[in-house]
Formats: C-alpha cells, structure tokens, sequence
C-alpha cells in the first residue's frame, strides 16, 4: 500500500502561517452577527465551501460536503461551601468563555467516506485538508463492506436561526453572576445547608454546509441552561443528600432564564434538601409510579431513544454504545409498551435541544411517529442508512458535536405525546393506593442493549391512599424495558408537558457529545421493581 | 507537531498582552488519526488536527475569569486575553485562589514514541484487517476501533513557570458478534506506541470469548457470586476509587473515606495488605503531561499502601489550609499485582464468574462508594477450577471498596481501560461476595 504523506510538517508550516498572521478575526468576519432576517449564507463562506468541492472534485472524489463551524459557550454560576474546619463559608465564583472555530470535510471516493479536520480556515489549508479526507477515503476502500448509499435529498440554500428573543451572550456576565449568587446565598440560608451551586450556561453554534449536492445552509442556534443545587450531610449518620432546581434547558435565549424565577425556587430547594437528609429508606417492593418530565425525560432517552437509533440496531456501534434489542423485524408490528404510548422523533419542535432547520447531511428535518400506540414503527435514520431498512429518504438525525468530528447518526428530540387534557397529576396520584412520585436525575444506567435500566431520582415521595406524603430516600427502580413501557395506564394533559433534556450524550468512537429533548407529561407506571440503595 | 519555541511563542504572546498581575496560558494542540469499523468493513474514519489557548487572569484582588479560542493569530490572542481579563475583572474575589506558581523544574516523561506521531492509514489497516480475518475465520461479525494520536500540552505564566511535554498514545479495542447475536466477545489494547498494537491478538482474543459464549447461557439467579475481574472491569472500578480520594471530600462527609461522626479513615488498614493503589505518572506506559491540574511537577503516590489508607489528594487551596503539602491528583493509577496467572485465580476458584468487562457505571451513595453497572462481552461460570459454561449477563449494585476489601488473588498488572473511567495499570482479581442484582438479557 502507498505510505500517505507525512502531515507533521503540513501541519506544522500551515500552523505557523496562521500563528503568526495579523489578520483580524476570521470566525466574527465569516459568521457576522446573527442574523434573523437575512436569509441568504455569507457569500465569504461559500467561497471557501467552493475550495472544498472543487478539490474534491478534482481528487476523483464522487461526494463532499464541508462544515465550517463555530461554537461559543459560556459558564458562569457560584459554589458556596463551608470553609476547612470551620461553619464560614467561601463564596467562590467561576466564569468561562469559550470558543472553537475550525472546518471538516467528508468526502466518498471509491464508494468509501473519508473525513479530515482542521482549525486553520484558509483556501490552502481546505485544499489540503479536502485531499487528506479523500486519501483517507481510497486508502479505507482496501477493506470495505459494501459501498456507500446515500439516499437522495433535494438541494437548499439557506439561513436560519432558532428562535430566541434575548441573546444570552449579550446578557452582562455581573447580572448572571448576580443572578446565582442571590440564589446561591438563599439556598445557604440554613446554616444546616451544608453547600450550594449555581450554573448557567449559554451555547451557540454557528453552522455553515455545503454540499457537491448544490447545498449551501447557514444556521445559528442559541442554547441556555441554567441549574440550581443543594447539598446536605449529616456526619452522625455518615450521609449526604443533595437536591436540584432542575430547569428545563432549551434551544432559546435570555428569556428562558427569566422565566425559570431562580431566586423564587431558591427556599424550596433549601427546604427540600433538609427533608431529603432526614427522609426514611423507601421500603423495597412493587410499586406503583408517578414520574415528573424533570425525571422521565432520561427514561424516555435511555430506553426508548437509543434503542431506536438505526446505527445500533444494524451493529455500528456494537464495539462502544452497544446494539438494541430493537431488531428491524420489529418495525411496524413490536408492542413495545401500552396503546397509551405515542413517541416522536422530532427535530421541528420549537425549543428541543435537537431542533435545527437541516441536519448536517444537509436534510430538511422532520418529525415522525416512533412508537404509535405503543407499537414501535421508526427508527432514526441518517442518508447513508436508509436504504438498509428499503427506505428512500433520511429522517434527518445527521450530527456532529464539532467541526473535527464526522457526522453520524444522533438521536433527535424524542418526545412522548400528552394524555388527555383533563387529566392531572393529581389524578394519577389519586389512582395510587402504593407508591411513589419522582423529581428529577439520579443515578442512571441501562445495558448496552437496551433492556435492563436501574433508575434513581432527585426527589421521592411517598404516595399513600392516594395522596402524596413525605419525602424517600435511597430509592431505585429496576425494570426492563418493554416490561415498564407496558405498565403505563396514566399521561397527564398537555398543560403538563414539559421538554427536559441533556446536553451530553455519548455516543461514537471517537466519541462525541449530543443534546436533544424529551418532552413529557407527568405519567404513571404500574408495579415496578423498587430497590432500596446503600 | 508544534514545538516548544512555538508553543512559548503563544504563551508569551498571550502573557505580553495579559495587563492584570496574573496571566496562565495553556495550550492543548493535538494531531490524531482513526479507523471505526463494523459488519467486517471500515465505516468511518478521519485524521484531524485540534488546538486551543486557555487563558486564565486574576486581579489583584483574586478576581479570575478565563476565555478559551481555538484561532491562534495575534488578534485571536490579544482578543482572548482581553476577554480573560473583562471576565476577571467583572467577577467577584475568589477566596480559594492561590498565589501563581513560579518556575518548576519537571520530569522528563519517555511516553512520545515518533513511529506513532507519524501512523496513518497505511500502518494502521493492516490491524484492522488482521481482525476482522478473525472474524471472519470464525463466521462472526467485527466491529472496532483502532487510533493514534500526537499531542502538545505547554503552559506558561507571568510569574515565569513554563513547561511544554509531547505525547503519543493509540490504542485498539473490537467486538466479535455471532450472526444471530447470542454472542458478544471483546478485546482492548492500549499503549503509547502502536507498534504494541497487534490486530491478530486482539481479534483472536475476541473470537474466542464469543464462540466461547455462543452456547447455552446459563441464567443463574441473582445473589452474591465469587468474581474473576478481567483488566478491563477491574480499571473501571479502581477509576472510581481513584475519583474519592480528594482530602475535601472526606473531611467533609462526602466521600468514602468520611468517618461516622467526623473524621476520616487516614492511617488505617481498610484493605488486605496485598492491596496497593498508586499514581505513577513515571511509568512511560501512561500517555501523561509531568505536570497535574495544580501545575506542581507531578510525582508517585500512594493512595493505598499495603492495605493503609496512606495519602488524600490535597489541592493547593486544601494543603494550604489543612497546613499540608500538596498532592498530585489521583490520575495515572496502577494497582499492584502478584505472580499469579488469570489461570491460576481460574484454577484456584471452586465457583465463580469469570467477567470480561463493566458498562455503564454510576454511583448511588458516595459514602459507602456503592455503585451500579452491567457486566458486558462475555461472562462465563468458572466451576472447580476450569471455565464451564457461559452465562447471561447481570446488572450489578456493588462498591469498589468492598470489592478491594474482598480480594484473594491479583495477577501482574497491565495498562488497561474498561468503558468509564480512564487508563490505568491494573491486574485482574478474584473477590467474593460480589452483588449481582438482576438479569441482563442484553448480549
């Protein structure tokens, strides 16, 4: 085989070229202000897109596509912890700006994809790197299973920004910092508080695709999330509980924030982690449970979301994440839970993590029906997948956490239709003789296929007779998952629904980040195995 | 790779700019490249370079705020620390901050090996070939990874501290399935330089284990089981161990090491004395900078010495007011082992379960460090002295201290990484009392 060419000293003269530049700052030039109105890419952008196709092209390259992204995110918030040996407390701020800018190019060349990076956004260095991806695609041709399929997509040019009305970036960093250390500092009130943190987080990525298809997509997005968390220990009994002000964290700007009313939740959390740490053990058994969006979101994600995402299912990510019990002679016939279950994959839905205009396959996104009265019917798809299950079209579910990484297969929002809009939590805990009501992340973690999950919480209340009593503690549920999906009987009305969500799912070697939503309505599940935990 | 004149180029560019008392640069530039594989063909793979500049400013009166970019032009730079500095300066003081180190002398490390700075493709497809001829030698079906990468790590700062080190690492891991998926087997390599890399050993390995597996798996009933930890699943937990060692925690109740009623488990003798956990960031199988998160030149430790609870990882905040030294954080950790054989811990158990590797391992208590997991890619019962029959997996509720604390036999150590917690130098072990809480009916 041919030795490709050493890249140290490429790279090292292409580094050097950049380091030592004087030019003003490429990334503001090339993405500019957001823009809501404009609805055309920076034409400096498709210029160097052009660099990339034609050399491609040129290379013998049969497809190309290159995203030149930027992504900025901030984090500021306050830990407030007692000081060594003594009741003071350090009030200890924090606040971080970051930013990465750089393009990736994929390629197919003999019917394999080829994929290379780099952070120097030049017409040189994306004629290099596009011939790098290309050389990486002939080189793997040498041991290939079969050659790459995309399914068709139509051609789009242009620009769009996910909805926000105040730019989180724009916001002072002292009125965030303001903002966390009151509610900080009304956590730690009670001296029997033992510590307190606050987070937010501000996420922006600029994104710019073309394609050899005749695609050129600009798209911005704005993210916040912001947190809240009390941590109590009581050294008599050796223990320590914490309790969170999760918030629903969205594709949208300042406003979001505003809206969560921080410095009012503040005293609950107070409140409410002291009743933690002194919350009897939860008596192990069958029980009956009432699960809030804040906590039921990652149960949706874990068992639901990733069964369903077609690369596991067809052995893709059999070495890392794992298969899916999912299999695809299930499609469209598998009672995967009770006919009250109706799931969604969805990147169109206003506020989901996942929600973006296109996917970076360049395909306009969709949503579309995953479980439909409680009977599985589609899977997540991305171009190179689909006509392995005899589809013809992607369902948009292409991503990649950075411009150094190749686009694969990440899961959308996944989102669980509300019940009847009569229906309250209130009922579904009426309909309780035993049992219990989760708030809240805990301890996650389910197999590699899907099946088996044990599920801790932020919060547990005991459900008695029908009514909601003190808090649990040391709870955990273990089930399977169509066994769990199965004893459904109860959604709240959509007055309820609330889209929780993650910003780090793992998935993928090398392995990348992804955050999605998960829409929910408070839900309650019948007879469920519930562990008593250290 | 970027070399120390232009990494110093960048810091110092960076520290001219900085108008505050205190100025940090770090620069992280990394060049890597990577083969994914799966159905018995390569999927997709990449070669990318990475770097950023973090910049980190403190005022005078121990106000900090950090920016991190990813262009490194002058402007990129000036526009960084300014930003760094408009931070700091917004912030409130910070009563944990410390005093900027001044200049360090640090350990040469041998872990750049330049055959692997330089692999692509070329070196690098043969392995993954290798493997998937096992596989296909054995009707099964590969997936896999196989990378290399080249990294600079620099720091510098206005008080004159400067370090620059270059790394190599690579590594190979694949799963084998049978066609029906009744099967799973599983082999990892790691090390510094490819050349340890060897596809044919790890695709043998991985046959095995799953036809190994492809019979009748017995489902035994959940309970406590003696366990042969493979390398893999033992990384897993002793990474966890290694997280809660942090001297703040334990003093404040937070973590295993947190005594009932105050105080903490320094001094005693937790473990057998045939346990000894310990940082050796000078073993040149880890791909590791001289220096730790405090910038102090790391160094070895003992977490566990001879069964004591010998040391706590003291930051520079906690040593200074416990009135300390600083410690090197608990990274680089190698738990030592004995002259025994995975044969001989087979050989030497009655019953058991033979276990490859953990999945997706979280903690449910910090104090008693219980925590929950999976077992994956091949579980086999180990009946006098031989392996028998394969068996389903299990999820599991278990703590790595009462594992430890439950160890009879250890083999010699070996760099190895399960799916949760890092690399490490670790043996595999024989323990009881190991807590299988249900069935996973997941291969």
């Amino acid at each position: 085989m041919k030795a490709l060419p050493s890249p140290p000293f490429l790279t090292r003269r292409a580094f050097l070229a950049t380091a030592t530049g004087s030019s003003v700052l490429l990334a503001n030039r090339l993405f500019g202000a957001p823009s809501d109105t404009d609805t055309k890419p920076s034409p400096a952008l498709e210029k160097l897109a052009a660099v990339a196709l034609a050399e491609a092209r040129k290379q013998g390259a049969t497809y190309c596509d290159i995203r030149i992204n930027r992504y900025r995110q901030q984090f500021s918030g306050y830990r407030l912890s007692p000081q060594r040996g003594s009741n003071q407390t350090d009030e200890v701020p924090f606040v971080t700006d970051q930013q990465s800018f750089g393009f990736g190019v994929r390629v197919i060349a003999n019917g394999q994809w080829g994929f290379a990076a780099s952070p120097l956004v030049t017409p040189e260095e994306i004629a290099r790197i596009t011939r790098e991806a290309v050389l990486v695609a002939k080189a793997n041709s040498a041991v290939q299973a079969s050659p790459v399929e995309l399914a068709p997509t139509k051609a789009y040019t242009d620009r769009w920004t996910s909805p926000y009305e105040k730019d989180p970036f724009a916001v002072p960093v002292d009125e965030k910092l303001e903002l966390m250390h009151g509610a900080t500092l009304t956590i730690k009130k009670d001296p029997k508080v033992f510590a307190a943190f606050g987070f937010l987080a501000a996420r922006a990525e600029d994104k710019y695709f073309a394609s050899s298809e005749g695609s050129s997509i600009q798209q911005y997005i704005v993210q916040v999330d912001p947190a809240l968390q009390a941590t109590a220990v009581d050294f008599q009994k050796n223990i320590s509980r914490t309790r969170s002000y999760q918030v629903q964290p969205l594709s949208a700007g300042w406003e979001a924030v505003a809206k969560a009313n921080l410095a009012e939740n503040a005293p609950r959390i107070r409140a409410e982690v002291l009743e933690h740490l002194a919350a009897p053990p939860v008596a192990p058994g069958k029980k009956d449970l009432v699960l809030l969006p804040s906590h039921l979101y990652l149960t949706i994600h874990e068992s639901i979301g990733h069964s369903t995402e077609l690369d596991r299912v067809l052995g893709y990510e059999a070495n890392f994440a794992g298969t899916s019990f999912m299999t695809t002679e299930k499609m469209g016939k598998f009672q995967v839970g009770s006919e009250l279950m109706n799931i969604f994959g969805d990147r169109t839905n206003e506020g989901g993590l996942a929600t973006v205009k296109y996917d970076d396959d360049g395909v306009l996104t969709t949503k579309f029906p995953i479980v439909e009265k409680g009977v599985f019917k589609h899977y997540q798809t991305i171009r190179d997948q689909a006509h392995l299950i005899g589809e013809t079209e992607s369902r948009g579910c292409c991503y990649a956490d950075s411009w150094a990484s190749v686009p694969f297969q990440r899961m959308p929002n996944v989102w669980l239709a509300p019940g009847p809009r009569e229906v309250t939590p209130d009922d579904l805990i009426a309909g309780v003789d035993d049992g219990i009501l989760i708030e809240g992340e805990g301890s996650y973690s389910i197999d590699q296929q899907r099946y088996n999950f044990q599920f801790g919480g932020d919060a547990f209340w005991e459900i008695k007779g029908g009514k909601k009593r003190g808090m649990l503690s040391r709870v955990a549920y273990q089930s399977k998952t169509t066994d769990f999906w199965r004893t459904l009987d109860g959604i709240a009305g959509a007055s309820y629904w609330q889209q929780f969500g993650s910003f780090f799912d793992g998935k993928g070697e090398p392995e990348q980040i992804n955050a999605m939503s998960h829409g929910c309505s408070p839900s309650r599940f019948r007879q469920v195995n519930v562990l008593l935990t250290d | 790779m970027l070399t120390q004149q232009e990494a110093k180029n960048l810091i110092d560019k960076a520290i001219a700019y900085s108008k505050l008392p205190q100025c940090q640069a770090d620069v992280s530039w990394s060049e890597d490249a990577f083969i994914r594989f799966a159905n018995n063909g390569i999927t997709t793979s990449g070669y990318r370079i990475t770097q950023q500049l973090s910049i980190s400013s403190v005022t005078e009166d121990k106000r900090g705020g950090n920016a991190v970019v990813s262009e490194l032009t002058d402007d990129a730079i000036k526009r960084g620390v300014e930003q760094a500095e408009a931070l700091a300066r917004i912030s409130k003081p910070n009563p944990e901050d410390m005093p900027a180190l001044g200049p360090q002398k640090y350990p040469v490390l041998g872990n750049f090996d330049s055959y692997t700075g330089a692999a692509r493709g070329d070196v690098m497809i043969p392995h993954v070939k290798a493997v998937i001829d096992s596989a296909r030698q054995s009707q099964l079906t590969a997936a896999g990874y196989i990378q290399r990468s080249a990294s600079v790590a620099a720091v510098g700062n206005k008080a004159g501290l400067f370090g620059y080190h270059t790394y190599t690492d690579s590594s190979l891991s694949n799963t084998m399935r049978t066609a029906g998926g009744t099967s799973s087997g599983w082999a990892a390599q790691n090390s510094v330089s490819l050349k340890d890399i060897n596809g044919e050993t790890a695709g043998r390995i991985s046959a095995e284990k799953c036809v190994r597996g492809a019979g009748a798996r017995k489902k035994l009933d959940p309970g406590k089981y003696t366990v042969i930890l493979e390398p893999a699943a033992v990384s897993d937990l002793v990474g966890y161990l290694g997280f809660n060692f942090g001297a703040r925690d334990a003093e404040q109740g937070q973590s295993f090491l947190s005594k009932q009623g105050g105080g903490t488990h320094l001094g005693e003798k937790m473990f057998p004395e045939y346990i000894t956990l310990r940082s050796d960031p000078f073993n040149s199988k880890f791909a590791t900078t001289p220096w730790g998160p405090s910038l102090l030149p790391n160094e070895r430790m003992a977490w566990i010495d001879k069964g004591v609870v010998k040391n706590f990882y003291y930051d520079r905040f906690w040593a200074s007011k416990a009135g300390k030294d600083p410690t090197p954080a608990p990274d680089n950790l190698v738990l030592d082992g004995q002259d025994n054989t995975l044969e001989d811990l087979i050989k030497s158990t009655d019953r058991g379960l033979l276990i490859t590797r953990f999945w997706y391992i979280r903690t449910l208590q910090p104090q008693t460090l219980q925590v929950t997991g999976l077992t994956r890619d091949g579980v086999f019962l180990v009946e006098n002295g031989k392996v028998t029959d394969p068996v389903t997996n299990y999820r599991w509720n278990e703590s790595p201290v009462r594992v430890m604390q439950n160890t009879l036999k250890l083999t010699q150590p070996v760099r190895s990484q399960g799916a949760e917690a890092g690399s490490s130098i670790v043996p595999a072990i024989v323990a009881t009392e190991f807590n299988l809480a249900s069935v996973s009916d997941a291969v």
